[in-house]
């Protein structure tokens, strides 16, 4: 019995060391990025939970406050404010989708001039976002502003608005600015996808006698699922953690009515210096996001069919 | 189905589609083409009607805009500059060996990397602030160019891994018929091959290095080697001042967007067929 065991041992780490042996090159190919990702990434995100649990001032000395702060901002009547705001927030990556796919349907279709055309919509994600952010400010300045200026002047409306002293209103500027922003990206992932849809399928569907909208559903539509969903995951995370438009525009005001989750944990860290609670903050905003990491990996699997990896 | 209501249909569809472009191409071009008339005015000028073509046009925007954020360019350029080049010394190798090689345990790191763009890396900021701190990394410009690899490195390994999956099959072992080793078949067949790509992906990263906000706001001070865009911040500090000289401001946000999209208008001809998933 024991030799046998020690034998299946022998064998195993025999079959470990020509695993090893053959692909050695790929091994140390593969290395330094992960090396990279596991020092940059897993080694703060581990500290950062540990961080949570103690009251860490910056550049001090931590003490152990075990859930504390988590208990603390839950009975913290801004964070539920900010719950709300990351809520509301949240609607720009479906407007950023809705403009996306109009986009890539409409430059499908039109003849000349496509790169030119791709190319402006590309300005405003190629930008750094603050620069946007910064641009918008100036546009939507209630008093200076050019916006606000023509309206008035145009007597579309009778008196410019503050929408920066509503928290609504200065919701409303944000959810426009950061879809403004960033809807070119969902837009290349689903022009890419858009173009690789073989065209004798329409061709198939034509012959069949189906009309416009049969096309639209039953052909363009399922070929773009997996990229809309890619698209829709990545954004949704990456949307949740813009922070730079948003203190540019509002600076999470008023009070903390724009104060979205990722701005909560900035102000915590960076004006207060709290980083336990700021990291707590981080914690809750990572558990809303999870559940869409797991719809990506399903779909991702199925859209390369398991061969690409 | 009659040609008549054929036509119909056809005709909104176009015109709903050329709609749609102009509506959007407008959309972006209009705001630029205010903030480029608007860097041409004097102080003086925001005060009255809205207007688009400054009366008294000067360069005093433009030149106190460079010479407040000249250090600052200087460093952006530094950051991003060594951003690319880390990003492709160690996404190179990485993107290769999960293109052509086969090997235990492939689909898993591919999956932990690419997974890892899913991370909202706001979270480690707070945590990357303190180990550099700890580490002296905190406020350097080496500092920030590791620290932007977080985001840089996924996104390199997974349109790298295209370009090379893309290659010719076997062109490896046809070098190796002819005398190259693994290695020297990768450096002197494959780069050459794959260089297009790996311009395109060091253009991202070098933008990305530069448009940051959030990494380069918090892991630098005042003393330290701040890049442009938090100096922007700092100038309007979320819409606090009356005094603000627009002018001045929006001639700066020219000066630190125009690099970027130079670069990604160049870089995206490479990279159309890399966002198909």
């Amino acid at each position: 019995m024991a030799s046998q065991t020690s034998h299946a041992l022998l064998r195993r780490t025999e079959r470990y060391r020509d695993v090893l042996s053959e692909n050695w090159f790929a091994y140390l190919l593969v290395l330094p990025v992960l090396l990279f990702l596991v020092l940059l990434m897993w080694v703060p995100f581990l500290q950062g939970i540990y961080m949570s649990l103690h009251n860490w001032p910056f550049g001090g000395d931590p003490s152990w406050v075990g859930l504390g702060n988590y208990e603390y901002l839950f009975g913290w009547q801004p964070f539920v404010t900010s719950l709300r705001a990351t809520l509301i927030f949240a609607l720009t990556t479906l407007f950023q989708l809705g403009v996306a796919l109009a986009a890539a349907l409409a430059v499908r279709e039109i003849r000349r001039g496509k790169s030119l055309v791709t190319g402006s919509f590309l300005l405003s994600y190629t930008l750094p976002p603050l620069v946007t952010g910064t641009i918008w400010a100036y546009m939507l300045e209630p008093d200076l502003g050019p916006i606000f200026g023509y309206l008035t002047q145009w007597e579309l409306l009778e008196e410019t608005i503050y929408w920066g002293s509503h928290g609504d209103s200065a919701l409303a500027v944000i959810l426009f600015v950061t879809t403004w922003t960033f809807w070119p990206f969902m837009f290349l992932i689903i022009s890419a996808s858009l173009e690789s849809i073989p065209e004798e399928m329409y061709e198939t569907a034509r012959m069949y006698g189906a009309n416009r909208v049969q096309t639209f559903l039953r052909v363009t539509l399922p070929q773009l699922k997996s990229a809309i969903l890619i698209a829709l995951s990545i954004r949704i995370i990456w949307n949740m953690t813009k922070i730079s438009q948003v203190l540019q525009l509002t600076n999470g005001g008023p009070g903390y009515e724009t104060s979205i989750l990722a701005v909560l944990l900035y102000r915590f860290s960076y004006e207060q210096g709290q980083m336990g609670i700021s990291y707590a903050v981080g914690v809750v905003l990572l558990t809303m996001t999870i559940g869409f990491v797991f719809v990506f990996i399903r779909e991702f699997e199925r859209a390369s069919g398991g061969d690409a990896a | 189905m009659s040609l008549a209501d054929y036509d119909a249909v056809g005709v909104t569809l176009k015109a709903s589609t050329y709609g749609v472009v102009w509506f959007l191409v407008l959309l972006n071009l209009v705001p630029l083409l205010f903030i480029l008339s608007v860097s041409f005015m004097p102080p003086t000028e925001f005060f009255g009607a809205p207007h688009i073509v400054p009366y008294e046009p000067t360069l005093e925007a433009w030149t106190s805009g460079f010479a407040e954020l000249k250090d600052n360019l200087v460093n952006s350029f530094l950051i991003g500059t060594g951003t690319a080049l880390l990003a492709l010394a160690i996404t190179i190798p990485g993107a290769y060996a999960f293109a052509r090689k086969e090997f235990y345990g492939k689909k898993l790191g591919f999956y932990a990397i690419i997974l890892a763009m899913m991370f909202p890396y706001i979270l480690l900021v707070i945590p990357i602030m303190g180990l550099w701190n700890d580490l002296g990394l905190y406020n350097t410009i080496p500092g920030m160019i590791l620290a932007y690899q977080v985001f840089v490195a996924p996104f390199a390994i997974w349109i790298l891994r295209d370009f090379f999956e893309n290659l010719p099959k076997d062109i490896e072992e046809a070098a190796q018929v002819y005398g190259c080793t693994q290695f020297s078949a990768f450096v002197r067949v494959i780069l050459p091959l794959a260089a297009p790509g790996i311009v395109a992906v060091g253009f991202l990263a070098f933008l990305t290095g530069w448009n940051d906000f959030l990494f380069a706001n918090l892991l630098t001070t005042g003393t330290g080697p701040v890049p442009a865009v938090p100096v922007l911040y700092g100038t309007i500090g979320g819409g606090s001042g009356e005094r603000v000289y627009w002018g001045k401001l929006m001639a700066e946000t020219l000066i630190i967007g125009t690099p970027p999209t130079v670069l990604y208008l160049v870089a995206r001809n490479y990279l159309e067929n890399a966002f198909t998933v």
